[in-house]
Formats: C-alpha cells, sequence, structure tokens
C-alpha cells in the first residue's frame, strides 16, 4: 500500500523529472529541487490553511475576550485550557495549525527518502526494486545509473565538507538554520499562559534539531529537500506578507 | 508540559526508526548471493557471513568470520578461487575489504582495503595478478599477496567481474560502456559505447567476440579487433548477468522473464524465446547437455538444445544468483528463505539443503 501510493509515484516523479533534465546533463540535485517546489505546490491549501490559522492566532492576542480569560483562571490551569478551547471552536481556529505543515511533512519525507534510495540504486537488489517500480511511460534505461553528483554532494550519502581536516556537516547547519527561521516566521505571538502556542514555540526550537539530525545522518538529497522546502516557505510567507519577522529576535514577541 | 514531551518525543522516534529502518535496510540487504564451488566444497557469499560447504552432504565446512558478524561487512560478490589456492571474497559492506581466505579452513591470508568504494563485481585473478573492478569506476590490480601495485580509473560504477583473453583485461560498466584495459601499458585501449547499463560480465568467444547484455534489453556483440558491434540482437527486457556461451549458441535470459537462444553468427534467435514463470537474472548454467536457469518466482528450469523445458524443480524464495555446479550436483542459492543453497542432480530432484544457524 505504502509502496504503491507513495513510494512508486514519488520515484517515477522523481524520474521523470531527471529525465527532464537532460539538457543541463541529468542532475538529481535539480531534479530534488524541481521535485520540492512540485510538492510544495501541491500542499499549497495546506499551507495557506496554516496562515489563516496562525493569523486567527495574532488576532486572538489582542482580543478582549481572550485576554479576559487568561486574567481569570491564570490560577486554575485546567479551566484556562478548556475556555481557550471554547474560544478555538466558537472561531474556528486550530490551535495545532502552526505544527500541521511540519507534521504533514513526515510521510513525504520517509517516501522522499526512500525514493531518493531507490532512485540513486547503489545496490544490484536496490536497482531490481527500482526497476520493479518504473511506470512503462518511463524508458529510464538511458539514464540508469543516476549521476547522484551534486556540488561537492553524493545525493545518496550523508554530506560532510572537510574544513581544515574536519569533516563539518554543513548542510544539517543549513538545515537547522532555515529550518528554525521558517517554523518562527509562522509561529503566532503568545501569552505567557497559552499552552498551544507554548507547544508550538517548543516545537520551532525541537523540529529544526530533529530536522538537523536527519539531514546530518541520512542521504544529504534528503537535506537538500528540507533547505529547499524551508526556502520556499520562508518565501511563500514573505511574498504574502504574514511572515513574523519579530520572532526571529530573542525576547521580542 | 509533560504531555507536549511525551508527543514530540514520540514524533521524532517515530520518523527516526522509520527512516533508520529504511537505510539499514538497505545496508544489510543489497544484493544476492554469490555462489561457487570446487570439486570438494561449494563457498557462499551470503551477506554477514561466508559459508564453505562440504559437497557431499551439504554440511558446514567453515564460516568467515568464524564467530561474530561485522556489521560492516557485506559478502555478495561471487567467491573466487585463484591458480595458487586462494579464495577470495569481496565485501559490499563499509570497510570496502577484499580478501583473500585459505578455502581448506576459512582463515584469512591477507585483506586490502583500501579502495574509495564498495565492491560488487568478482574479481578476475590471472597468474600472480588480481584485477579488481570496485564501485568507484577504478580497477585495482595487486599481487598475489595482496599487495596494491596500481589503479585505473575506467569510468562508471563497475559491477561486473571483468573477463581477459590473455592480454587484454574487458570490463564492463555501468556508464553503458566496455572498455578494453592493456595491464601492460596500464591504459584504457579503446571503448565501445552499450545501448544501456552492464550490470553483468561479457562472455568471450575463442574467435575474439564479446557477448554482452544491458539495460538497453539487447545483446550485443562486439569484435576485439575491429572494436566495433558486430550485431545487436533485441531482447524483451533489461538483461542482468553475462550470456553463457555454448559453442555458436548463446544463452540468455532477461526481466521480462524470457530466455533466448541465440546464434553468435549474426544473433538471430535460434528458436522462439521461452517463458519461464518469471524474471531471468542469473546466467545460464551449461552442463550435462542441459541448461539450466532459476527465476524470480523460485523454479528451477533444466532447458535442452531445442528449447525443451526437461524438468522444472520450485526450490523457493527467490532465485535471482546464478546456479554453479559441482560433479553432479547443481546448485542454486535462493533469496528470502531459510535454506541459503539448495543442491539438485541432473534430474532436477534435491540433494541436500544447507540453513545457516541463527
Amino acid at each position: 500500500m505504502w509502496d504503491t501510493y507513495i513510494i512508486i509515484p514519488m520515484t517515477n516523479v522523481l524520474l521523470w523529472i531527471y529525465e527532464s533534465t537532460e539538457l543541463i546533463g541529468f542532475n538529481f540535485g535539480i531534479a530534488i529541487i524541481l521535485f520540492t517546489i512540485l510538492i510544495r505546490a501541491i500542499t499549497w491549501p495546506l499551507t495557506a490553511q496554516q496562515l489563516k490559522g496562525t493569523q486567527g492566532m495574532q488576532e486572538l492576542q489582542k482580543d478582549k475576550e481572550w485576554l479576559s480569560i487568561q486574567k481569570k483562571n491564570k490560577n486554575d490551569k485546567e479551566k484556562l485550557a478548556q475556555e481557550q478551547m471554547r474560544i478555538y471552536k466558537e472561531r474556528g481556529i486550530n490551535p495545532f495549525g502552526s505544527c500541521l505543515p511540519t507534521l504533514i511533512q513526515f510521510p513525504v519525507i520517509i517516501g522522499l527518502y526512500q525514493s531518493i534510495i531507490r532512485s540513486l540504486a547503489a545496490t544490484p537488489l536496490s536497482l531490481l526494486n527500482m526497476s520493479r517500480s518504473l511506470y512503462s511511460f518511463l524508458d529510464v534505461s538511458k539514464v540508469i545509473p543516476l549521476n547522484s553528483k551534486f556540488l561537492w554532494m553524493d545525493l545518496g550519502r550523508p554530506e560532510s565538507l572537510e574544513v581544515f581536516g574536519f569533516a563539518l556537516p554543513t548542510l544539517a547547519v543549513v538545515v537547522v538554520i532555515t529550518s528554525y527561521i521558517q517554523s518562527k516566521l509562522m509561529t503566532p505571538p503568545s501569552n505567557p499562559g497559552d499552552q498551544s502556542a507554548a507547544m508550538g514555540n517548543m516545537m520551532s526550537i525541537y523540529m529544526p534539531f530533529l530536522m538537523g539530525y536527519f539531514a546530518m545522518t541520512f542521504a544529504s538529497g534528503l537535506a537538500l529537500y528540507f533547505i529547499t522546502s524551508n526556502l520556499l516557505g520562508i518565501a511563500q510567507y514573505a511574498m504574502m506578507g504574514k511572515a513574523n519577522w519579530s520572532n526571529l529576535i530573542p525576547g521580542r514577541k | 508540559m509533560k504531555l507536549k514531551k511525551i508527543f514530540i518525543l514520540t514524533m521524532a522516534i517515530l520518523l527516526s526508526v522509520l527512516l533508520s529502518g529504511c537505510s539499514s535496510a538497505a545496508l544489510q540487504t543489497n544484493s544476492w548471493s554469490g555462489l561457487s564451488a570446487d570439486t570438494e566444497k561449494a563457498y557462499l557469499a551470503n551477506g554477514s557471513f561466508v559459508y564453505a560447504l562440504y559437497l557431499s552432504n551439504g554440511s558446514q565446512a567453515w564460516q568467515y568470520p568464524a564467530e561474530k558478524a561485522d556489521a560492516k561487512e557485506s559478502f555478495f560478490a561471487t567467491p573466487v578461487l585463484t591458480e595458487d589456492g586462494q579464495l577470495l571474497i569481496a565485501s559490499a559492506g563499509a570497510n570496502h575489504s577484499l580478501v583473500s581466505l585459505n578455502p581448506e579452513n576459512g582463515t584469512s591470508n591477507w585483506v586490502f582495503d583500501d579502495a574509495e568504494g564498495t565492491w560488487i563485481a568478482s574479481p578476475l585473478a590471472i597468474g600472480e595478478y588480481i584485477y579488481a573492478p570496485n564501485t568507484d569506476g577504478k580497477i585495482y590490480v595487486l599481487d598475489s599477496n595482496g599487495n596494491f601495485l596500481w589503479a585505473k580509473a575506467i569510468g562508471g560504477a563497475l559491477w561486473a567481474q571483468p573477463v581477459s583473453d590473455g592480454e587484454i583485461i574487458y570490463i564492463t560498466s555501468l556508464d553503458h560502456h566496455l572498455y578494453a584495459l592493456d595491464p601492460g601499458r596500464k591504459e584504457v585501449l579503446w571503448d565501445v559505447e552499450l545501448t544501456g547499463a552492464a550490470p553483468g560480465s561479457a562472455a568471450l568467444d575463442t574467435d575474439g567476440n564479446l557477448y554482452i547484455g544491458s539495460f538497453g534489453s539487447v545483446l550485443s556483440a562486439i569484435d576485439t579487433q575491429s572494436h566495433k558491434i558486430l550485431w545487436e540482437a533485441p531482447l524483451d527486457g533489461w538483461v542482468w548477468d553475462a550470456p553463457s556461451l555454448d559453442g555458436t549458441t548463446l544463452y540468455v535470459g532477461d526481466l521480462e522473464g524470457s530466455f533466448h537462444s541465440i546464434d553468435t553468427a549474426d544473433g538471430s534467435e535460434n528458436w522462439a524465446p521461452i517463458k519461464p514463470n518469471g524474471p531471468i537474472t542469473g546466467s545460464p548454467l551449461i552442463t550435462n547437455d542441459l541448461i539450466v536457469i532459476g527465476t524470480e518466482s523460485g523454479t528451477a528450469y533444466a532447458i535442452d538444445q531445442d528449447g525443451s523445458i526437461v524438468w522444472q524443480q520450485a526450490i523457493g524464495g527467490r532465485l535471482y544468483t546464478a546456479p554453479a555446479q559441482s560433479g553432479e550436483l547443481i546448485l542454486f542459492s535462493p533469496m528470502e528463505t531459510d535454506s541459503v543453497l539448495v543442491a539438485l542432480d541432473f534430474d532436477g530432484r534435491q540433494v541436500w539443503q544447507f540453513t545457516p544457524a541463527k
């Protein structure tokens, strides 16, 4: 099921895009970047919904009723949570909206990782499995094996750049930074007692490091996806005027 | 607060496990077994271990490593017996090790682990030299004591054992080329572009013609004198392994599950392709007037020279590895079953099977 509906379609799209990069000498890195743009376009409605939710949360922070219940129930956290949930429900706000796009990425990340490994097929069994994954309209025999080199990276392997004799996981660092910026830009301002917003804040700290860990540990093609996706997300928020730039400065709300 | 931490931790662990699961599975099972035999023993490179089994009854003579598996070793290349009595095994694991063993007891003579890439191809041993193609695109040349002599960058990942006429080394590559290497001059003399990646070896006949199957779904004949393609025979699917040569007839199977008999003179089919019950990856075994193949569906077939199926035997698992023969036994190494080696007689009856101790 997972294979049929996630891995195989993803692998074929990746290979189809790769075939289309013939003019630039078949480049799997470019194929991953184009694939990420495609994924971003497909998940556009989710992102728009998330931005709407974020905006709702921002407006809520200035709402009189919201401020009043914070004040009134500051010593009763259970009651405060109940009241907050009531307001969320009444106004159609999803308090987990800021986490959703990140969580939605999880199956995409797993699927993409498996598709990259399957497409690059560095071993006989993976190449045989890849040959089984091809749709009939694709004739990839002319492009196999795929060129896994992109800039200084082998996209099928974890990345590191040697600087003064030390192997530095540069992509992982870029992943952490861009993930952090993206999370912060879409995190609404919060009051001290707002548990949902606190959770969002916590996610915006933990998730970049988690993504960075994955970027450091797994195939660098995955890190390329993370970075492209993050940059596209940042650009998207900025273009829509929804980015909360003040969040990037520590101490400012 | 506790709930939030648990939630985040759960998500992190879940994703880590899923991704790690994918990568470790890919690392542990990256190919199918490599199988060879001498008159006394069968040698099976089966992932973490290489097994030596007595042909008389299928019992284990030794295993390498003798005790605990090394997570950085992954043996799949067909073990090679050299003229001076060494058994060469090559690892597709992180250690990149090419190991010489004593075939009598499985003890190590020497280890070469300076290659940049992993070993999927078996080395070719000629006299006192060992020619070992690597996935890093280089062929490494060692002496019979494992001392590095020189290396030559060929191009593309090299997955197939080279062949030689005694002077020139012919190497197929995943970069869609056949290369002719002169080991004396340490130079590539010429190359020929193929219709697709060639993960299998070439077959060389006594007239100096090479026959190579590729992912271009053709079998190509190349004249080593003129360096030209003589003919290309279209097949139904990708060809994974070397064709087998019997006089002026070539036998080859493809991933679409067709088995072909082809005339070396012009590439014409001797009879209509046979359709066994699954894709064919391994080279056919020619023995005792029979051509023996295994299919991905786990069935062994014996076919006569007229293209009639003489017998078929369900073995189970997936038969990707080329069958091997020793004495009166035909050996198959199925994948995805407990028994990693099955011995049949010439009538297709099972003689014994070997299941490694867990």
